[in-house]
C-alpha cells in the first residue's frame, strides 16, 4: 500500500459522522423493500422450493434417484458440502484473524461475512445428513448415552470428525455474529417506531445500554471468541480434507490436504464475499462504506489463496510422478487427461489461471471484472471438489469396477436448493439486520490504511 | 449340514407307496404356503392343520436336504435340495454324484426359482379356458380318436427325455396311440449320434471323459458353458489339468471356434473360424493324421486359410506326439454337420482315443434328439400329414420363429402343450396341460447309461399341474382308469426295470430307500444287459470299412461340403445363434436371476446382442450399444452391438432364447422413480429372438448383412473396462517355473501368508495385531478364509447364482444394471490381454482372465476405519462383518473399498410377489433401503455349523462341515472356504500352495481371501522332456 494516490484516503468515504452511519446502516432497513429485493427474494425461494421438493423425493424414494452408482458413492452431495462449508471460511477469516491482524477495512464486510458463513455452514450441514442412505437415523453419529445397546460411535472415522468440527465450527460462528450484533441490535432498538421492533430488537440487544462497562466487557469478549475462533478456520477445513486424505484411495490419499483446502476454502470464500458485497453495492448504494479499496484488498488475498491452490495442484501432480506408485500416477494422470478431463481444465482455467488477472490493478479495481471473476473462482472452487471426489473414485485399484458418474436431476435441483436456501437467507438478513457493523465502522471513521 | 435318509425301518408296502408322514407333511406345508401366499380361489384339497405327532425329523428352523436331479437341462446333475419348514430354498450340488461331483450350474441353481413363478399356469386350459383334468384329457382322447380318424398322424415332440421312466411312457403312449415320438434338442448333438450310427453301428453319443485327456481338442464345442453336460465335463477338465506338483500332470488344451466362449477363455491356445471352415479343417486334419484310414477317393479339403492350414499341421504333430507316447487326446466338436463327425470320430478311433476319453460303455443319454426326425416332422407339418401334436418341454414357435411354422400349426386337430408356462406355442394350443414343477414331483433320470438316480418331490405341487408322465399314461389308457401317483409308476418301473440292473444284491426296498437317500444309484447300463443276452461285445467297435464307405460315398454325392462363400458378396456375415451361458437355448427366459447374470464374457445382462469382432466393428463405424440391423433375405432384426473380441471377423453373433414372450413380465422389474426405463425393449420384451433371421433349423446362416441404423440402446454392462491395463491383478506362472520352485521369481517375490501362521515370519508391520482371536477351550480360535484357484475358475457363474439365492440379493433390472448399480456380491472379473508369445490375428492372440471377486474380509480393513457408526466391523473369528440395522448409509465404506465389492442399497427392491418371496432364505435378513450391504462369507452357514458341531459336543467345526455357497456349487471347486488355522484344513493347505498370492497386497489391507496363480501351458510337443527332468529334482515344498 506505498502507491501516493491512496495514501490519505481514508476507508470508508463521504466524512461520514457516527450519526451518519447510523442514518445510512439503519436506514435502509426502515425503507420499504425494492422491486429489486422482492423479485430476488421470489427467484430464491423458488429455487429453494425445487431444492425442497428434490430432497423430499430423494428422501422418500432413496439415494438411488442420485446418479450415483457402485464404484462412485459421493460426487454432488459431498462436492456441495465442501464447497458451502469453504465458502463459510472467509467469514471467520475475515472477522476474527483479520480482527486479531487488525485490518481495519475488514469492518465494512465483517458482518456480511459472518452471515454468509452462517448460512453457508447451514447449506453445508444439509448435505452430510441427506447423503445417508437412512437420512432419519442421522442421529447416530453423535455420541450420547443411548437405548441401544449402548451403541458408540467411531472415533477413528473422519466422518465422526466432522460432525465434532461442523457443529463447533457452526456454534462458534452464531455466537460470534451475533455478539458482534449487539451494539448495532441496541441501536435499532434505539430508533425503532414500531412497539414490534422495540420490542424484538430489545430482546435480542440483551439490554445493552451503551456503557463503559458494557463496552469493555464486550471488546474482551469479542476479542476472546477471536481467538477461539481464529484456529476454527484451519482446523475445520483440514478435518474436512480429512474425509479424504485418511483414505486409501489414489488422488485422495494425500499429505498436502490440510493446507490445500484450508487455502482453497479462503480462496472460494472471499470470492463468495466479494461477489455479494459487489451485488449489495449496486443495489444497496452502500459504496462510501465498501468501496475500491475493499475489493482491491480482498482481491490480493484471493491472488494470494488461488496461487496457493495452483501450487497445490502442481505439488500433486509432481508427487504423484515422484511417488512411483502405479495407482497414484494413473489417478492423476486420468485426472487430468481422462473422461473427466473437461472438469480438471475448466477448474484449472478458473482457479489458477483467471485469479491471475488480478494483479492488474486496474482490473482489481474494475467492479464488474472483480465480480466475473469472483464467480469464476466459485464455479472453479466447486468443479474442484467435484474433480477431486468424482475423478478418485471412478477409477480406483482394480478396473473390473470403473465407471462413469452423471448427475441425475434431482441432484442439480439439490444443488440448486442449497443456492436457493442460501440467498433466501441472506436477503432476509440483508433487510433485516445491519448488514454493516454500525458501531465497528465508527471506530474506524477518518482513519487511512496507514493509521 | 445333514441329509435325510429315507427311514428304513419303516419300509411301507410300495402299493401304498408313500412314507406318509414326511409327505402328508410336505402335503400340508406346501399347500397351506400356496393358499396362504396367494389367496387362490380353488380351495387346497388338504386342510392345514398343526401336527398332533411332529415327525421327528422336522424341526422349525432347521434345514433338511434331499436328494434329488436337477431338471434344469438335460445334463441331469445330482442336487441336494435344502428345505426349510417345507420349502425348497436352495439347490445345491450333490458331492456323491459321479457326474456332476458336487457342482451346479448357475442355470440349474436358478432353476428354484421358476417353482415361485407365480404366473405359471394354475391348472389346465381348454380353449384357453380353465378346465379340469377330465375335461382336458377328454378333449384330448377325441382329438387323437379325430386324428386317427382322418388319417393323419400323431407325433410327441419333446426334448432328451433323461427319465427312463418318462421314456417308457413315451413308448407306450407310440405304442397305443400309433403315434411318433419325435426327440428334438434345440442344443442339438444329433450329428455326433448319427455320426456313431455309421461309425459304430448304434445311434448313440459317447461319455466324454476329460478327465483322461492329455490333450483337448475343442471344435466349436463349449464344454466348459453350455455344451451337453458342461457342469461335468468342466469337473473333469479340473481333474486333467490340476497343476498337482507333487505327480504333474503335462495337459494341453487347443480349442478353435467362430464365437469366444468360456472354453476357449481357458484354452491354451485359439484360434478363431468360420463355422463354414470346419469341415475343410477336419478333412484336412484327417489327411494329415490318418490317412490310411480315409477312403481313396477324399476330396483335398478345399482352400484352408494359412493360419488354419499351418494350426492343421500344428495339431497333427501335437495329436500324434501325444498318441506316440501312450497318452490320450480328445476330440470334440458341437458341428452339425455329419461328415466333420463321422471324421472326428476316425480321428479319435485312429488316435485311440474310444475306451479311454470317448466312453461308449456308458453312452450319455443327455442328448437324444435327432434333426433329422425333426426335419421330417416339420416336413410333415407343412405337408399336412400331423393330426395332432403334443409338446413337451419345447417352444417350437419361438424356437424356430423364422421358420413359418405358425401356419402349419392352424392344420392341426389338436396341439397340446404341456409346458407349465404361457409360451409362444401354449399361446396357440387347443390344449394346455401344465406340468410339475421338477421339485413337485417323483421322477427319476439316467443322464448316462448306468448311472440312475431318483428325483424326490421338496414341496407339494403349488397349483393343479401333472407330470409328463402321468398325461402319457392318461392318454394311452381308456377313459374312466384311474390314473396312478406318480410314486406309484415310478416304484413299479423301478421295481420292473432298474432293480435287476444292481449287481449289489439288495432286495427292491432296500435299494429303493438307498438311492432314494444317496440320490444316486451305479448300475449296468441298460444296454450291457440286453446286449449280453444277443451280442458277444456290450460296446460297439468302430468299423473301418463302414467309415471309408460311407465317406467315399458323402463325398461322391456332394462335391462341396464347405459353405459358398464366392457367391455371398463379400461384406456378408454369416450368422451364429449361441446359448448363453445361464439363458442357454432359452428355456428359462421367464427367469429373472438368469437375466441379470452377467454373461461371463461379455458381462452384459438384460438383453441379447449382434456380437461384432472388433475390425467388423470398425468396418460397420460402431461401438458398444449402437443399433445395427441384420438382414437375411426377407427377415431383419435390429440389435445393439457388442464389440467382440476374439471373435471370427467374419461372424455376427446373436444369444439364442431372447425375445421370449414370457419375458414381457420383465418390463417394470426394476425400482420406479423418475428416471427409470423399462428392462424390456420397444417390442416389450427382453431381447431379439434371432431365430427370425434362420430360414431352415440350423444355428448358422450365411450371407447376412449388417447395417448401422445410427440409433442406440445401451447395454446394461456390470463391467465397464475391459483390460487390466498395465496392472497385474491376475498373476500368472508357467508350469515349469511352477514346477521348478521358483514362482515368486516371476512376480517379484512377495512373501505372504506369513500372518496366519503362527507368526514364525518377520511382520512387516509395526502395529500389533488387532484381531488375534482369543483361542480357550470354549471359544477356540478361528480365522475363516478363502483359496480361489484362477486356474480351475472357468468363468461358468454357478457362484453368482448361488450367492444370489443363498443371501437373497435382489434383482433390479436393466436400468440400475445400466446404471451400474448391480447387486450381486459375488462377481467375475473378466480381463482381455494379449497371450505372450502367440502368434496371429488380434483374435488369435487374445488371452482372458477370469477372477471371482468378493469382500475379501481384509484384516486392516479400510472400510471399516471410517464408518462413522461402526456398522462395519471385525469379527473375533477373522469375519468382516456388516451390521444392517446400525448403517446409516453414508458410503464412506464403499468408496473406500479397493475391491469395490460394496454394495449399496439405492432403493427399496421389489419383493412384491408373495410367491416368490417364497424362495427366499430366512437364514438371511432382507436389506431395507439406504444399508450397505456385501459378502459376508456365508456367516449364517458358518453359524449353523457351529451349532451343528455344538449340538454333537464338539467345540471345532469340522473341515467339510462350513461351505459358503459359491464354493459349494463351483464346478470346477475353485474355491476352497475353511478355518486357516486348522492346519489340516483344505483352505490351509491351500495357502500353502505356491501359487498363493493376495491381490493388491502392497496396500497392506490384508485379505483373507487367497488366489492362486493361473498356470500357463505350453505345448507338449516340446516339453515331455523338462517336464520329466522337474519332476525328478522337485520335492513339492511349499512356503508359508
Amino acid at each position: 500500500m506505498a502507491e501516493s494516490t491512496h495514501l490519505r484516503q481514508p476507508w470508508i468515504l463521504g466524512a461520514k459522522t457516527p450519526h451518519q452511519v447510523t442514518e445510512d446502516v439503519a436506514g435502509l432497513l426502515d425503507r420499504r423493500p425494492t422491486v429489486l429485493w422482492w423479485s430476488a427474494l421470489t427467484a430464491s425461494f423458488l429455487a429453494l422450493a425445487v431444492g425442497v421438493v428434490a430432497v423430499s423425493y430423494q428422501l422418500t424414494t432413496g439415494i438411488g434417484t442420485w446418479g450415483l452408482n457402485k464404484t462412485v458413492g459421493w460426487a454432488f452431495d459431498i462436492t456441495n458440502f465442501v464447497f458451502w462449508i469453504g465458502i463459510g471460511h472467509a467469514g471467520t477469516l475475515i472477522s476474527a484473524i483479520l480482527f486479531l491482524f487488525r485490518q481495519k477495512w475488514r469492518t465494512s464486510v465483517n458482518r456480511a461475512a459472518e452471515a454468509m458463513t452462517l448460512f453457508a455452514v447451514m447449506c453445508a450441514g444439509i448435505f452430510p445428513v441427506i447423503h445417508m442412505g437412512r437420512a432419519w437415523l442421522a442421529f447416530w453419529v453423535i455420541p450420547y448415552p443411548n437405548f441401544r445397546g449402548p451403541l458408540w460411535v467411531n472415533f477413528r472415522s473422519p466422518l465422526l470428525w466432522d460432525v465434532f468440527a461442523i457443529s463447533t465450527y457452526f456454534t462458534i460462528s452464531l455466537l460470534f455474529w451475533y455478539l458482534g450484533l449487539v451494539p448495532d441490535l441496541a441501536s435499532l432498538r434505539d430508533r425503532a417506531s414500531g412497539k414490534v421492533r422495540r420490542f424484538v430488537f430489545g430482546i435480542l440487544a440483551l439490554g445493552w445500554n451503551g456503557s463503559y462497562r458494557t463496552w469493555i466487557r464486550y471488546e474482551s469478549v469479542y476479542l476472546l471468541l477471536a481467538g477461539l475462533a481464529a484456529p476454527l478456520v484451519v482446523s475445520v477445513h483440514t478435518v474436512v480434507s480429512f474425509d479424504f486424505a485418511v483414505s486409501i484411495l489414489p488422488g485422495w490419499h494425500t499429505t498436502i490436504f490440510p493446507p490445500y483446502f484450508v487455502a482453497g476454502a479462503i480462496f472460494s470464500g472471499f470470492a463468495m464475499v466479494l461477489t455479494l458485497m459487489i451485488l449489495a453495492r449496486w443495489t444497496l448504494g452502500i459504496g462510501e462504506y465498501f468501496t475500491t479499496r475493499h475489493v482491491d484488498a480482498m482481491c490480493k488475498v484471493v491472488i494470494a489463496t488461488g496461487s496457493m491452490v495452483g501450487l497445490a495442484y502442481i505439488t500433486e501432480l509432481f508427487i504423484a510422478a515422484y511417488s512411483e506408485n502405479p495407482f497414484e500416477k494413473f489417478a492423476f494422470l486420468n485426472r487430468a487427461l481422462g473422461p473427466y478431463a473437461w472438469a480438471y481444465w475448466i477448474m484449472v482455467t478458473c482457479n489458477v489461471a483467471a485469479p491471475q488477472l488480478l494483479w492488474f490493478r486496474r482490473l482489481r479495481t474494475s467492479l464488474p471484472f472483480v465480480f466475473v471473476i469472483s464467480i469464476v473462482v466459485n464455479i472453479g472452487m466447486w468443479f474442484e471438489r467435484y474433480v477431486l471426489i468424482v475423478t478418485s473414485l471412478h477409477r480406483d485399484f482394480l478396473p473390473s469396477s470403473w465407471s462413469y458418474y452423471t448427475p441425475t436431476v434431482v441432484e442439480v435441483a439439490t444443488l440448486v436448493g442449497s443456492f436457493g436456501l442460501f440467498f433466501t437467507l441472506f436477503l432476509l438478513f440483508c433487510r433485516f439486520l445491519p448488514m454493516i457493523a454500525m458501531a465497528e465502522v465508527k471506530g474506524i471513521l477518518g482513519e487511512t490504511s496507514h493509521d | 449340514m445333514k441329509r435325510n435318509p429315507v427311514d428304513p425301518t419303516t419300509p411301507e408296502p410300495p402299493t401304498r407307496g408313500l412314507p406318509l408322514h414326511r409327505r402328508s407333511f410336505l402335503q400340508a406345508a406346501g399347500f397351506s404356503l400356496a393358499a396362504v401366499a396367494t389367496g387362490c380361489h380353488r380351495p387346497p384339497p388338504h386342510s392345514s392343520r398343526p401336527y398332533l405327532e411332529a415327525p421327528g425329523e422336522v424341526v422349525a428352523g432347521r434345514p433338511l436336504y434331499y436328494a434329488s436331479v436337477c431338471d434344469g437341462c438335460s445334463a441331469g446333475c445330482g442336487t441336494l435340495v435344502k428345505v426349510r419348514d417345507g420349502r425348497p430354498i436352495k439347490l445345491e450340488g450333490l458331492d456323491e454324484h459321479p457326474g456332476s461331483r458336487g457342482g451346479l450350474c448357475a442355470m440349474g441353481q436358478a432353476s428354484l426359482l421358476g417353482l415361485y413363478d407365480s404366473r405359471r399356469l394354475r391348472g389346465p386350459l381348454v380353449a384357453g379356458r380353465d378346465a379340469t383334468w377330465a375335461e382336458a384329457d377328454g378333449a384330448i382322447r377325441s382329438g387323437l380318436a379325430q386324428a386317427r380318424a382322418a388319417g393323419r398322424g400323431i407325433r410327441l415332440l419333446t426334448p432328451s427325455l433323461h427319465s427312463p421312466t418318462e421314456r417308457a411312457a413315451a413308448a407306450r403312449f407310440v405304442e397305443l396311440q400309433g403315434a411318433v415320438h419325435v426327440v428334438h434338442d434345440p442344443l442339438s448333438a444329433s450329428a455326433i449320434l448319427d455320426a456313431h450310427a455309421v461309425t459304430h453301428g448304434r445311434r448313440l453319443l459317447p461319455r466324454y471323459r476329460f478327465e483322461r485327456a492329455d490333450l483337448i481338442v475343442g471344435l466349436d464345442a463349449d464344454f466348459l458353458g453350455t455344451w451337453i453336460s458342461p457342469v461335468e465335463f468342466a469337473a473333469g477338465y479340473r481333474a486333467a489339468r490340476r497343476p498337482d506338483v507333487a505327480s504333474p500332470r503335462p495337459s494341453y488344451h487347443i480349442q478353435l471356434e467362430p464365437t469366444l466362449t468360456l472354453s476357449g477363455c481357458k484354452a491354451d491356445r485359439r484360434l478363431t473360424l468360420r463355422p463354414d471352415e470346419i469341415p475343410a479343417l477336419i478333412s484336412a486334419l484327417s489327411h494329415a493324421l490318418a490317412p490310411g484310414l480315409m477312403p481313396d477317393r477324399a476330396p483335398e479339403g478345399g482352400s484352408l486359410a494359412a493360419n488354419l492350414a499351418a494350426a492343421v499341421a500344428d495339431l497333427a504333430r501335437q495329436l500324434q506326439q501325444v498318441a506316440e507316447a501312450g497318452g490320450h487326446s480328445l476330440i470334440v466338436s458341437g458341428s452339425d454337420d455329419l461328415t466333420t463327425q463321422v471324421l472326428i470320430n476316425g480321428l479319435n478311433f485312429h488316435l485311440g482315443n474310444y475306451a479311454a476319453t470317448v466312453d461308449l460303455e456308458h453312452p450319455s443319454l443327455q442328448r437324444q434328439g435327432s434333426d433329422v426326425a425333426f426335419a421330417e416332422l416339420v416336413a410333415e407339418l407343412r405337408r399336412g400329414e400331423v393330426g395332432a401334436l403334443l409338446v413337451a418341454g419345447l417352444d417350437p414357435l419361438h424356437e424356430f420363429e423364422g421358420a413359418g411354422l405358425q401356419t402349419t400349426f392352424e392344420d392341426l386337430d389338436l396341439l397340446v402343450s404341456l409346458s407349465p408356462q404361457s409360451d409362444a406355442t401354449a399361446a396357440v394350443a387347443d390344449i394346455v396341460c401344465p406340468s410339475h414343477h421338477f421339485l413337485e414331483s417323483w421322477g427319476d433320470a439316467e443322464p448316462v447309461e448306468g448311472l440312475l438316480a431318483v428325483r424326490q418331490p421338496t414341496i407339494a405341487p403349488l397349483w393343479n399341474t401333472r407330470s409328463l408322465r402321468a398325461g402319457l399314461d392318461a392318454w394311452s389308457t381308456i377313459e374312466g382308469a384311474a390314473t396312478v401317483d406318480d410314486l406309484v409308476a415310478l416304484q413299479a418301473y423301478w421295481r420292473q426295470e432298474i432293480h435287476p440292473r444292481d449287481s449289489r444284491g439288495m432286495d427292491f426296498q432296500s435299494f429303493w430307500d438307498r438311492t432314494v437317500h444317496d440320490g444316486v444309484a451305479l448300475l449296468l447300463p441298460a444296454s450291457a444287459t440286453t446286449a449280453s443276452a444277443t451280442t458277444a461285445s456290450a460296446t460297439p467297435a468302430f468299423d473301418t470299412l463302414a467309415f471309408a464307405t460311407w465317406l467315399s460315398e458323402a463325398w461322391r454325392s456332394t462335391t462341396q461340403t464347405t459353405a459358398p462363400a464366392s457367391d455371398t458378396p463379400t461384406d456378408a456375415f454369416t450368422l451364429v445363434l449361441y446359448p448363453k451361458v445361464g439363458l442357454g437355448e432359452g428355456r428359462h427366459a421367464d427367469n429373472p436371476w438368469l437375466h441379470e447374470l452377467p454373461d461371463p464374457i461379455s458381462k452384459v445382462t438384460w438383453g441379447n446382442y449382434a456380437c461384432l469382432s472388433p475390425s467388423a466393428a470398425g468396418r460397420l463405424g460402431v461401438k458398444d450399444g449402437d443399433i445395427v440391423r441384420l438382414r437375411a433375405g426377407e427377415a431383419a432384426l435390429e440389435l445393439p452391438a457388442l464389440v467382440q473380441p476374439g471373435q471370427h471377423d467374419d461372424v455376427v453373433a446373436v444369444a439364442m432364447g431372447y425375445g421370449n414372450r414370457r419375458s414381457e413380465r420383465f418390463r417394470d422389474i426394476g425400482p420406479e422413480w423418475i428416471g427409470t426405463s423399462p428392462s424390456t425393449d420397444d417390442e416389450g420384451r427382453v431381447g431379439r429372438n434371432g431365430a427370425r433371421l434362420l430360414e431352415g433349423l440350423g444355428r448358422v446362416r450365411h450371407g447376412v448383412a449388417v447395417e448401422a441404423t445410427g440409433s442406440r440402446r445401451e447395454l446394461a454392462k456390470t463391467q465397464q473396462w475391459e483390460r487390466s491395463d498395465d496392472r497385474v491383478l491376475v498373476e500368472e506362472v508357467t508350469l515349469q517355473a511352477l514346477l521348478a520352485g521358483n514362482v515368486a521369481a516371476e512376480h517379484g517375490g512377495q512373501e505372504h501368508g506369513s500372518k496366519e501362521h503362527g507368526g514364525q515370519k518377520h511382520r512387516a508391520d509395526l502395529y500389533p495385531d488387532d484381531h488375534r482371536a482369543r483361542d480357550s477351550a470354549a471359544h477356540p480360535a478361528r480365522k475363516w478364509g478363502m483359496s480361489i484357484d484362477l486356474d480351475a475358475c472357468t468363468g461358468c457363474s454357478a457362484c453368482v447364482i448361488a450367492c444370489q439365492a443363498e443371501n437373497n440379493l435382489p434383482v433390479v433390472g436393466y436400468d440400475e444394471v445400466r446404471r451400474h448399480r448391480d447387486m450381486q456380491w459375488m462377481r467375475i472379473d473378466r480381463y482381455y490381454g494379449a497371450s505372450e508369445g502367440a502368434t496371429g490375428t488380434e483374435a488369435d492372440t487374445l488371452d482372458i482372465a477370469f477372477q471371482p471377486m468378493l469382500c475379501q474380509h481384509c484384516d486392516q480393513a479400510p472400510c471399516e476405519t471410517v464408518c462413522p457408526v461402526l456398522a462395519t466391523v471385525q469379527t473375533e473369528e477373522g469375519l468382516n462383518a456388516q451390521a444392517y440395522n446400525r448403517c446409516v448409509g453414508t458410503r464412506y465404506c464403499a468408496n473406500n473399498c479397493p475391491f469395490k465389492v460394496r454394495r449399496f442399497n439405492w432403493f427399496d427392491y421389489q419383493r412384491d410377489d408373495p410367491v416368490a418371496n417364497l424362495v427366499l432364505n430366512p437364514d438371511v435378513v432382507v436389506r431395507s433401503r439406504g444399508v450397505m450391504e456385501k459378502c459376508s462369507f456365508c456367516v449364517q452357514r458358518i453359524e449353523n455349523a457351529k451349532i451343528e458341531a455344538r449340538s454333537r459336543g464338539e467345540q471345532r467345526v469340522r473341515d467339510d462341515e462350513v461351505r459358503s455357497a459359491c464354493q459349494q456349487s463351483c464346478p470346477a471347486k475353485a474355491i476352497v472356504f475353511g478355518d486357516v488355522l486348522d492346519e489340516a484344513s483344505q483352505v490351509a493347505a491351500s495357502r500353502r500352495d505356491r501359487r498363493g498370492y493376495r491381490l493388491l497386497e502392497e496396500l497392506n489391507v490384508q485379505p483373507s481371501v487367497d488366489y492362486l496363480r493361473r498356470v500357463r501351458r505350453r505345448p507338449l510337443v516340446d516339453e515331455s522332456a523338462a517336464n520329466a527332468k522337474n519332476e525328478a529334482t522337485d520335492g513339492g515344498s511349499s512356503h508359508g
